[in-house]
């Protein structure tokens, strides 16, 4: 059993994968954030539960939903020809991927956003300075450690992904097979080196996330309790 | 030059207020804490919006609820210095003055020049503030004082046409204190910029003040 191509495929998808959910999950969060019409609110709420669905929805209910949707026959699929293209492709394994992390990329988004001093935005533009350029600027750096801990475990959730994946990506060898699915094969099959192997790789994975993930809880604590001791900024 | 005369709904009372400040001149707004003083800058500034009324900064119509005008905080050349600073914690203090440079010639319609001209006139004002030696310091390694002073820097590096202090000076102690008011009487000097200061404080009132107006509830009811 070659176990470097599930390896060097679950990175390449949860990468990918990553860097999509980033994009859209900090897009949304600002954009849904910053709404504040009525109707607005409204359609911001139900976009938001859409978002979040797929965190409380079984990951085979999401592949199977994926499927409908991808297939040959779904909406999105029918525009890929009759070859069913995204279909049994690492590419769809990338889509399950964004699909299942977007919902914890969102969520630490929007509490990140959140948290920004706003006398620090309203300080910017009375200044003068443009939307765009504050977002970049002043939003971004100082909600990053909490945006770098929602990317983290947005990679994390989409290298652990199995359902979804094997609904919409299946399980082909070299192909579509990530750690996951390689480590199923392989307990399946009574490989149980192979299986150790694979464990130890997500293990390491897993302790890299954490330390993400807790460096960017202790900077997000820390630039808070400096903002309400009055330091800094404030 | 500031003409304000407008109504905002508070959640204990409403602010009504109307009032005009003369080019070059400090018109000082002195009430206790909860009258309705950083909420009336706040209107001004574009902050908040009133109910109704008008604001007209330098002759331009910046807000009127009769004529639809809203005009955003970027358009209306409003500087303003928060009680807390609101400094970028992120960006050392030329960074944070030279934000403000960049966006004044952004605002204006102007070209930006380049990143070494944008840093020198940022050092420049750092310099008039008496603070260019802590240019490269980050906002939480700087004192209070040293704190306001930039705030106030990087306001009046964008060039604003008003400028509005929210009790800047309220959290230093006595002596940083004087040495704040010694500052803002000399930038006063020689300019036709238009200040509004809000303050609770008496003193600070009498020394800084070519006019005081008393504001209790939101309503402004004594011109000393």
């Amino acid at each position: 059993m070659n176990l470097l191509d599930p390896i060097l495929l679950s990175l390449r998808v949860a990468g990918l994968a990553t860097v999509i959910t980033a994009v859209l999950g900090l897009f949304l969060a600002a954009r849904l954030n910053a709404t504040r019409s009525r109707p607005g609110r409204i359609l911001a709420g139900g976009l938001e539960s859409l978002i979040l669905a797929p965190m409380v929805f079984p990951p085979t209910m999401t592949g199977y939903l994926l499927l409908l949707l991808l297939g040959p026959n779904g909406p999105v699929g029918s525009l890929w020809g009759a070859s069913g293209g995204l279909l049994f492709s690492w590419l769809a394994a990338v889509i399950a991927s964004v699909v299942v992390s977007l919902p914890l990329m969102y969520q630490s988004a929007k509490t990140a956003l959140t948290s920004v001093d706003p006398h620090c935005i309203a300080a910017a533009r009375t200044l003068g300075s443009s939307e765009r350029r504050i977002f970049w600027k002043i939003t971004v750096p100082l909600a990053w450690p909490g945006i770098a801990g929602g990317m983290a475990l947005a990679f994390a959730r989409a290298i652990g992904e199995f359902g979804a994946t094997l609904m919409v990506a299946g399980n082909i060898p070299g192909a579509t097979q990530t750690i996951p699915l390689a480590l199923y094969s392989a307990v399946e099959s009574g490989n149980t080196s192979a299986a150790n192997l694979l464990l130890g790789v997500t293990v390491a994975l897993s302790f890299a996330i954490v330390i993400v993930v807790r460096w960017s809880e202790r900077r997000t604590a820390a630039s808070r309790a400096h903002r309400l001791a009055g330091g800094g900024s404030r | 030059m500031i003409q304000a005369n407008c109504t905002r709904r508070l959640p204990e009372f409403v602010l009504d207020v109307s009032l005009s400040v003369a080019p070059g001149e400090t018109l000082v707004i002195q009430g206790e804490s909860g009258a309705g003083k950083t909420s009336l800058l706040e209107c001004i500034a574009g902050l908040a919006a009133p109910d109704c009324g008008t604001i007209i900064i330098n002759q331009v119509t910046v807000w009127s609820s009769q004529d639809r005008i809203n005009l955003s905080p970027q358009e209306r050349a409003a500087g303003f210095v928060f009680q807390d600073t609101a400094l970028f914690p992120h960006m050392c203090a030329l960074e944070n003055v030279s934000f403000a440079v960049t966006a004044g010639y952004r605002r204006r319609h102007e070209t930006v020049p380049q990143k070494k001209a944008v840093a020198a006139l940022a050092q420049q004002e750092l310099e008039r503030l008496g603070i260019a030696h802590l240019a490269h310091a980050r906002p939480r390694m700087l004192s209070g004082g040293e704190r306001q002073r930039l705030a106030l820097a990087r306001a009046l590096a964008a060039q604003p046409s008003v400028l509005l202090l929210d009790e800047p000076f309220s959290a230093l102690d006595r002596k940083t204190r004087e040495e704040m008011w010694r500052i803002v009487r000399e930038l006063k000097t020689g300019t036709r910029l238009s200040l509004v200061l809000v303050t609770h404080d008496h003193e600070e009132a009498q020394v800084l003040a070519d006019r005081i107006l008393q504001i209790d509830r939101g309503l402004i009811h004594d011109d000393a």
